[in-house]
């Protein structure tokens, strides 16, 4: 505070000569610029729970050093830490699913160690927008999820016409909304082209159902009615569009057992089974018949990326996932205008997209009023303990297959394309009632909220030498926290309360917390550190202000 | 003089501005003055995830439209021979069968328990192909869009911008007449959804085998540290805070301490107990929606230590989003489904309280009579089941459509325009759970808009 005062008074008192050197000519060099507000504790910590797996000390010592653009930029050059090389290193198992648990592992590996922070950030968060989910017949195709989740961390900073091809040639996503193995009409066994993902990546993954101001609001025609942004004939073109295609090497068109290779290749066009005919795309765009399979793709893609709702729906995607739930029209067109230019005349710079999201005024808020920011997702209140805590089990794995049932998500554990909540879900109160949303609310039920916080108690107490049955056994893959330092000063509750802020909270810890859990330290023997820590611990990551992403 | 009558009113004004303008009255004073009800009454959505292939769980089977049916469905049809016959009080002369994996319910449907509400879905007037294609008639948004069609099912909002569900509304209609009860109206075994959805009160998220209970804490002084522990929790949920974020999160904790304990002391309950012989404890058939209706049945039987009157249940299963492999997949599900609504139905028997329990399926859309090789595309109308003691049993409700293609109730590649709405199904329903016919137009929107405001299926 003390710094900051007196660059705020630097920074007048230069501004003042300036303008006295003005009236007397230009004699001399021009003012230095005045040196930057130094970035607080607080402040690095909003940064990095927006652009991190959870915000560390050591982490927002490098924020502060850098500072936020010099960090991004550092970032954005981090190769991404890949899950699929894991996966076939290890030996090939009896059956397919047996290495769902690696997959997460190697998910809980990199998210907690990688420095790539920010890229498997974003990579997270377009998982959720462009979902597959092992729940369902890709539990069977392991290397299929661990090759679609490096793919999109490789497009994280890349453009987004690049990641719609490569997510719509992916073997997992031709499986999860079948694409794959998707013919041309034939009138002879009456059948025509599956839907599935001509619907889904026009509703889910582009342009939404309804036509978009670049401001995010929805346009309406005379009547006050939302405009669809496409109707069945336009889902029926797209449809025949995606026919043709399936696994890489396939032996057959209708493939129904994927080698561990043909589950990581871009799928193959198979030309006699891709309609050639006239297709009705968006905006009244007709494609002409007798193209390849692969013009069709190419048209249709591009088709898609051109539509003036891209900018604005990935803006509010990727805001929503970062930043915040209720992101202003402002800031949403200052986002959108990006995707549309990213200053140098490219459209659909993801990279350059997330760094205007993360410097926007709007998400680097001072004092954070009451609708900024948003409530953090288990996976995020997990991840950001484990950092700070060293989170390790002792066979070095975090095999956290379940994690869909134990924290309500996991990585591509999405119970259906629709992913683990709605970007439009506002629950029932004043959320509701202000015309704001909640999308984290949706998951943050009586249910899963009480298991999380039982799964807190256990990670707190039990593992660390306070035993109870409930708590189920120890194994080599139970992920244990380390508290050492905390033991180390346990006997002090003000020193004790003040580590644990200030790794989790960054200090700012509230007057209510921190009496509660001086309450109950003075209810708990001196001479039982470990409970002490555990209490603290607990009562920290269970509380609203950690659930809440500032 | 004109005389505007509510259809028109609604027409025109937008139903939104006089759902602004009627709650008010009628749902501060609860229904016919705000009495207690005098029996208990339990409503059961069984919600199927992905739009049900309905017209593969009821099919005809008489010769000419089982021809048109097969020809239609091409590889996807249901071998006329593998039916199950069924055998309806009044017959319209065409026989109907349901799908093979669905013995329970057939027999449940021939001694007058179930019976089928044919080709229902999302309406706001009714419709015809003509009207559909030349655009002079009020449709519901997003036709075939699975989350948009949920949220018609769930909220019959048509073109509104009304947030709250159908149970949700009747819940804050009975609020002031279910004072005493210990939980809340509206449960769900399968997480947050906007059928429950209301303003007034809140529906009350469980898993599937019950709540959660905060482990490592205690309501009873007595247990020192432990009660210390929930006192301060409590005070900590407690605490103003400034983010609508923090609000909302400690909203959710503070409804969880409050209700689990009492909640599951009911489900562990010697009563409650007594309705595990009526499902399987283990093996195949004891799916995720048999353990969710076998925490509904051990509610229901200990309904009286929770004081409850009227309860509305939202139970769901999912994979019905059959666009690959339908074939091999819809035995499973369909006979998932019969399996766990026949031994619910047989423990609401078997503890007596079978007429006060109504069991319905709701599910996204149709889907199409034509496929796409392997498997259905989104639809509209299809087919739901209704079941239990107060169900005017082995009937086959509304226009059971020919399955033509290019027909009059195709709009394309087999989508049936439905011939019964979704408001005229909730609105029986509603009615039946003791909504007064002046208010279900707050709890159906559209109902005036349809000739009949009771489909009758109801005792």
């Amino acid at each position: 505070m003390k710094s900051k005062l007196i660059s705020l008074l630097l920074a007048s008192l230069l501004g003042l000569a300036g303008c006295g050197g003005g009236s007397g000519g230009n004699s001399g060099p021009p003012p230095p610029p005045p040196p930057p507000v130094p970035i607080t504790q607080a402040e690095a910590y909003q940064f990095l729970n927006q652009a991190t797996f959870g915000a560390t000390p050591a982490e927002a010592q490098r924020v502060i050093d850098m500072r936020y653009e010099a960090w991004i930029d550092d970032q954005l050059r981090q190769p991404p830490s890949l899950q699929l090389p894991h996966l076939q290193a290890l030996p090939p198992p009896q059956f397919m699913f047996q290495l769902q648990p690696d997959r997460a592992d190697i998910w809980f590996r990199n998210v907690l160690h990688s420095h790539d922070q920010l890229r498997q950030r974003v990579a997270f968060a377009l998982s959720e927008i462009m979902v597959v989910s092992q729940l369902g017949a890709l539990g069977g195709q392991p290397y299929a999820l661990a090759s679609y989740y490096d793919m999109l961390a490789r497009n994280a900073f890349g453009n987004y016409r690049d990641l719609i091809e490569d997510v719509t040639l992916h073997p997992a996503m031709g499986v999860y909304l079948s694409m794959l193995g998707n013919e041309k009409p034939d009138a002879a066994r009456n059948i025509r082209p599956d839907e599935n993902y001509a619907r889904e990546l026009m509703q889910l993954f582009s342009i939404g159902l309804v036509e978009l101001n670049q401001d995010g609001s929805v346009r309406v025609d005379s009547q006050g009615q939302p405009i669809p942004t496409y109707d069945q004939d336009v889902i029926e073109g797209f449809a025949h569009v995606y026919t043709g295609w399936t696994y890489a090497g396939a032996p057959q068109f209708q493939d129904v057992f994927p080698t561990p290779t043909r589950q990581v290749l871009p799928m193959q066009l198979w030309p006699g089974f891709h309609d050639t005919g006239e297709k009705t795309l968006l905006n009244g765009t007709i494609l002409p018949a007798g193209q390849t399979g692969e013009q069709d793709l190419a048209a249709a893609l591009d088709n898609i990326f051109e539509h003036a709702n891209v900018g604005p729906f990935i803006a509010i995607r990727l805001i929503q996932r970062l930043v915040t739930s209720n992101p202003s029209p402002g800031y949403v067109s200052r986002i959108a205008a990006v995707f549309d230019n990213n200053g140098a005349g490219v459209r659909g710079d993801l990279g350059a997209v997330v760094k205007a999201i993360l410097l926007d005024p709007e998400a680097r808020p001072a004092m954070p009023m009451e609708i900024d920011g948003k409530l953090k997702e288990p996976l995020l209140r997990l991840t950001q303990l484990w950092r700070n805590y060293n989170a390790a089990s002792a066979g070095g794995r975090y095999p956290y297959n379940f994690a869909y049932i134990l924290f309500g998500q996991g990585p591509l554990q999405s119970p259906s394309v629709f992913n683990f909540f709605s970007p439009f879900y506002a629950p029932p109160g004043e959320i509701r009632d202000s015309s704001l949303v909640a999308p984290e609310l949706e998951i943050a039920t009586e249910f899963l909220n009480t298991y999380m916080a039982n799964y807190m108690f256990c990670q707190a107490f039990f593992w660390n030498q306070n035993p109870d049955p409930s708590c189920g056994e120890i194994t080599d893959d139970t992920v244990l926290i380390d508290m050492s330092e905390e033991l180390a000063i346990a006997a002090d509750a003000n020193a004790l309360i003040d580590m644990v802020a200030g790794k989790l909270l960054a200090g700012q810890i509230s007057t209510t917390l921190r009496s509660e859990i001086a309450g109950m330290l003075a209810r708990l023997p001196q001479d039982q550190p470990a409970f002490r820590a555990a209490e603290t611990v607990y009562l920290v990551v269970t509380s609203p202000e950690y659930a809440y992403q500032r | 003089m004109k005389q505007i009558n509510r259809r028109e009113f609604l027409k025109t004004s937008g139903a939104a501005a006089a759902f602004a303008a009627t709650p008010g009255a009628a749902f501060a004073q609860g229904v016919g003055g705000g009495a207690p009800f005098d029996d208990y009454r339990a409503l059961v959505c069984v919600f199927l995830f992905g739009g049900n292939d309905s017209f593969n769980m009821v099919v005809p089977r008489s010769d000419a439209e089982y021809g048109v049916y097969a020809n239609a469905r091409n590889e996807l049809a249901v071998a006329q021979a593998d039916l199950l016959a069924i055998d309806p009080l009044i017959s319209d002369d065409v026989l109907y069968g349901l799908h093979p994996s669905m013995g329970s319910l057939r027999n449940l449907f021939d001694t007058e328990a179930a019976a089928i509400v044919s080709n229902v879905g999302p309406l706001i007037e009714p419709t015809t192909k003509d009207q559909f294609f030349n655009k002079n008639v009020a449709l519901p948004p997003q036709l075939f869009s699975h989350n948009d069609q949920q949220d018609q099912w769930m909220t019959l909002r048509g073109r509104n911008s009304s947030k709250t569900g159908w149970a949700g509304r009747m819940a804050d209609l009975i609020r002031s007449n279910v004072a005493n009860q210990q939980m809340a109206t509206n449960s769900s075994l399968f997480g947050t959804n906007s059928l429950q959805a209301a303003d007034e009160t809140v529906a009350y998220v469980m898993g599937p085998d019950g709540p959660q209970e905060f482990a490592y804490m205690s309501s009873d002084p007595a247990d020192g540290i432990l009660y210390e522990q929930a006192q301060a929790f409590g005070r900590i949920i407690g605490a103003e805070y400034t983010s609508i974020y923090e609000r909302g999160f400690a909203a959710v904790q503070q409804r969880a301490i409050d209700s689990a304990e009492t909640v599951n002391a009911a489900i562990n309950s010697a009563e409650a107990n007594a309705v595990t012989a009526y499902f399987p404890q283990q093996g195949p058939t004891r799916s995720q929606l048999m353990i969710q209706l076998e925490t509904v049945a051990k509610l229901i039987a200990a309904r009286d230590q929770l004081q409850m009157d009227r309860q509305v249940f939202f139970v769901a299963t999912g994979g019905f989003d059959s666009h690959d492999d339908q074939n091999q997949n819809q035995p499973g599900l369909l006979g998932d489904v019969s399996e766990s609504m026949a031994a619910f139905y047989n423990a609401t028997v078997g503890i007596s309280i079978a007429d006060s329990v109504t069991t319905f399926t709701q599910s996204d859309f149709g889907r199409t009579l034509t496929s796409n090789g392997d498997g259905s595309d989104h639809a509209w109308g299809g087919n739901q089941l209704v079941l239990g003691g107060g169900v005017k049993g082995r009937h086959i409700y509304g226009d059971y459509p020919l399955l033509q293609i290019g027909g009059d109730d195709d709009v394309g590649g087999g989508r049936m325009i439905p011939t019964t709405s979704a408001d005229q199904y909730a609105a029986t329903l509603a009615k039946w759970f003791g909504i007064p016919d002046v208010d279900l137009d707050l709890v159906a929107p559209h109902i005036d808009n349809f000739m009949q405001r009771d489909l009758d299926f109801m005792v």
